[in-house]
């Protein structure tokens, strides 16, 4: 797409029986930039996220990424075409190791041919490269051999950034990373995802209303799955339908 | 072929599908409950059985079918008390793992009790004989254990769907969480729907036993058919476990009739084109 | 190699080499071919999670294969240990392909009714099978390597073939197991859905492990047809689909060296057992049951807790993969 879009919702909607989830969602990602999602419970963000990422079909609407409709692709394609997300509950590997969640990770963009798989999985250097690399930039660089279902919340939460790095994608799709976070791990994850911009595009889910003000490009707000209203921090701060959207449970 | 020949053949499919429909309604219970295959549905249902005449010997043959009931129901109860209670947290294949091994256990203490030999039992005098259909003659004793596993089959299925305890079954398998949220105690529903489901397998090998007499084996040669049963049907779906009971059990009558080599793989070959031409099963959701 | 692995081979030598001098060489024998099935079923369910209750499959159809083979064709040991694989993995793939359309409960009850399917055709077709009389008078073909030809007559000198291939095997699943897969396996186990997020085709995975599976359960398979001269139906029937699961359970999954563990107490103990109580299969029974509900890392585990409870734990070193598994759960975080 030539206006610089890298992921585009065109009236993405998810029905489960009569309950509308997402109501005819339009949404534009530009490249480099973090463009923040936001909304009460309930509002629809997750099934958005899932429906961009072939957890769930649409019922209707389209999903193009890099100008390209994936729309309902399984979800084991998007990270091969540069698309990757994290979860709002930690999904990562729980007996695996911190170090073997992101391996595994990083591997999947690497599948060589059949004959790759004859080699040790320790010699692939540039995939440990990577695994230790990711884990030093989340945080995680001691804890490689500690399994992640041992980790703190904190920690879990890291991983499972970490996890969605390690696909090299181009799109990120970030899920409330500071989920269930005490205030100094917040901050933490908050510069992470600072780090982040400019390297990747980020798409955010957040409910910390301070960090999403501060670090976000554009803001889109979602209430009873619709898009109420979308643009900078200052106009959505202005925006009267927010206001009301919210009812007091700004931060 | 002659109608004769065809007729009781039906016939015959229609009681063990019954019968396997039984099997099935309470396996899928279990199945749909706990989420996994009971695999000592049927040493129960060969427990049933043996119990049964022991019973019958005692106290008749309506006081040996109760005993048997209360039997392999209270063992239900045990099993799912000391032993799948203790499982429900772990991952479910162990449940599986942990019937297995009940199967075999109870297998070889039927052998100890009752010996390694092939046992007969008369039904009641009051329903030896043969009743003339027209058609064909047909053993009384098979038509009222018909009649009888129809009746409990309906019973079970508007149990479910009618009654307020079937709706908090109908909870629980549909999102046991959420069901314990509502404050029902979704463990004590568990253990009385396994000891259910396990003493229907009792009363099915109870009544079946005049009809195919008695084995220790005879558990672990209908475990698999209960399994074709309940897969056909659709996991969960007790509808399905009726349906997929008779269309089994006429099935490998026929099949019995025509080509007796065939009889058996047919079943399970019944069981694969179901699969695949309909995943979640004849009338199961998904 | 480190330290522990070098160890943990070593006494895997010495167990094979002092075998024979503790059980008969037949009993012996069995062990290994056992082993083998059994890290096959390992592969699938203690590395990828799958529960099939229907391995037995893939090993009689092999042994019925290589039977008829040997009988009809006098075909050479080499290639009727390669048309077995190829049949344990080609029915490995067309059965896999169907079951792995479900997950969980489904999958299970698809194995074992296709391993039902078989055995009722196998018994019935008693032509081709013989029945249950099984398929008589399969000869022990000698092993050529170009201008030798060993004779493996005996059971010492079969023994002796038969660990070597097991550790042929062994080799065999060890590389795969240390290789991508093995972490790729893993994670479908633990979280299928993030699995295909990060990018893996689970479906085909998971596909790729159950013919893996099925072509050394059908090697394994055609070591067994040799073994007493003749094919019993029991080499497909469930009660081999059950035996090979306790073995890998008592055994401890998830680990390399469960299964091998695992088939040898269970035969070692089933010989013992027998002899003595024709109702050994209770014990078996109870076994399985204490394992269950007490000891779900089965002999590796146990062997674990015994090692943790004499020293303390060497540390990992940092730059190590570690083989983990579901045998693992006893370890704690570094």
């Amino acid at each position: 797409m030539s206006d610089g879009a890298l992921l585009r919702t065109e009236r993405l909607t998810c029905d489960f029986g009569a309950l509308r989830a997402v109501n005819r969602v339009s949404l534009d990602v530009r490249a480099g930039t973090l463009h923040s999602v936001i909304g009460p419970n309930g509002s629809g963000k997750t099934t958005l996220f899932n429906l961009m990422c072939g957890e769930i079909v649409p019922t209707d609407g389209r999903v193009y990424f890099e100008g390209r409709d994936v729309t309902g692709l399984p979800s084991h394609r998007l990270p091969h075409l540069g698309l990757a997300r994290s979860f709002q509950r930690t999904n990562v590997f729980g007996k695996l190791t911190a170090y073997e969640n992101v391996w595994a990770a990083a591997f999947a963009r690497r599948t060589p041919g059949a004959l790759g798989f004859l080699r040790r999985a320790s010699e692939f250097s540039e995939v440990d490269e990577e695994a230790r690399r990711i884990l030093g930039e989340v945080g995680l660089a001691h804890k490689l051999t500690a399994r992640a279902e041992t980790l703190s919340h904190g920690q879990q939460r890291a991983l499972e950034v970490g996890v969605t790095l390690a696909s090299s994608p181009r799109l990120l799709l970030l899920d409330e990373p500071t989920q269930g976070l005490a205030p100094e791990a917040t901050q933490q994850m908050t510069r992470l995802v600072q780090s982040l911009v400019g390297r990747y595009t980020i798409l955010l889910i957040e409910h910390k209303m301070r960090i999403v003000m501060s670090i976000s490009d554009r803001i889109s707000v979602m209430a009873f799955g619709e898009l109420i209203a979308e643009g900078t921090p200052d106009e959505v701060r202005e925006n009267r339908d927010v206001q009301r959207a919210y009812l007091g449970a700004r931060r | 072929m002659n109608t004769s020949l065809l007729a009781g053949a039906v016939l015959n499919g229609m009681v063990t599908g019954m019968l396997y429909a039984l099997m099935g309604v309470g396996l899928s219970l279990i199945l749909g409950l706990l989420n996994i295959p009971n695999f000592a549905h049927g040493v129960l249902y060969a427990l049933g059985a043996y119990v049964m005449i022991s019973g019958a010997k005692a106290f008749g043959f309506l006081g040996g079918l109760l005993t048997a009931i209360v039997a392999v129901a209270m063992l239900g109860a045990a099993i799912d008390y000391f032993g799948v209670r203790r499982l429900y947290r772990v991952h479910p294949d162990y449940i599986l793992l942990l019937s297995f091994g009940l199967s075999l256990i109870l297998t070889e203490s039927i052998i100890l009790v009752w010996g390694p030999v092939g046992i007969t039992f008369q039904p009641p005098a009051l329903l030896t004989g043969a009743i003339d259909l027209g058609v064909t003659a047909y053993p009384k004793y098979r038509l009222v254990v018909m009649v009888v596993t129809t009746v409990l089959v309906l019973g079970c299925y508007l149990f479910v769907t009618r009654t307020r305890y079937g709706a908090i079954i109908r909870a629980g398998i549909e999102d046991k969480e959420m069901a314990a949220a509502l404050g029902i105690n979704i463990r004590r529903v568990f253990t009385l729907t396994f000891a259910a489901g396990t003493g229907l397998a009792g009363l099915g090998g109870a009544l079946m036993s005049p009809v195919r007499g008695l084995l220790p084996t005879m558990g672990i040669d209908i475990l698999p058919f209960a399994f074709v049963v309940v897969v056909l049907g659709g996991l969960g779906s007790l509808p399905g476990a009726i349906l997929a009971g008779l269309l089994v059990g006429v099935v490998q009558s026929l099949m019995t009739a025509i080509w007796a080599p065939g009889a058996d793989a047919s079943v399970f070959a019944l069981m694969t084109l179901g699969i695949i031409a309909r995943p979640q099963g004849l009338l199961g959701q998904r | 190699m480190t330290r522990g692995a070098l160890l943990r081979f070593g006494l895997l030598l010495a167990a094979i080499v002092a075998l024979p001098l503790a059980v008969r060489p037949v009993v012996a024998s069995e062990i290994w071919i056992f082993a083998i099935a059994g890290m096959a079923l390992n592969l699938i369910f203690g590395y990828t999670g799958m529960l099939s209750f229907g391995q037995a499959t893939f090993f009689g159809l092999a042994a019925y294969t290589a039977g008829l083979m040997m009988i009809h064709w006098h075909a050479p040991l080499l290639v009727v240990l390669a048309a077995g694989t190829v049949v344990g993995a080609l029915a490995a793939a067309a059965i896999g392909y169907v079951c792995i359309q479900r997950v969980g409960t489904y999958f299970i009850m698809l194995t074992f009714g296709f391993n039902q399917m078989f055995f009722f055709i196998a018994y019935k077709w008693t032509a081709v099978t013989g029945g249950d009389d099984g398929l008589p008078g399969i000869p022990r073909p000698p092993l050529a390597l170009g201008p030798l030809a060993i004779r493996l007559d005996s059971s010492l000198r079969y023994y002796v073939f038969v660990a070597a291939v097991f550790l042929l095997a062994f080799y065999a699943m060890k590389r795969i197991v240390d290789s991508p897969l093995g972490v790729i396996f893993q994670s479908i186990r633990e979280n299928p859905g993030r699995a295909a997020a990060v990018g893996y085709d689970v479906k085909r995975y998971k596909w790729i492990a159950f013919t893996i599976a099925g072509g050394f359960t059908g090697f394994a398979g055609v070591l067994y047809s040799m073994m007493f001269g003749i094919v019993p139906l029991e080499s497909i029937s469930w009660i081999i689909s059950g035996d090979i699961v306790f073995m890998v359970l008592i055994g401890g999954i998830g680990n390399l060296y469960g299964p091998l563990l695992g088939a040898a107490a269970f035969k070692w103990l089933s010989e013992a057992i027998s002899v003595v109580w024709e109702r050994w299969p209770l014990i078996l029974g109870v076994a399985l049951v204490l394992v269950v509900l007490f000891l779900r890392g089965g002999l590796v585990e146990a062997f674990r807790r015994l090692r943790d409870a004499l020293g303390p734990r060497a540390r990992p070193e940092p730059g190590a993969k570690l083989p983990v598994g579901i045998a693992a759960e006893t370890e704690a975080g570094s």
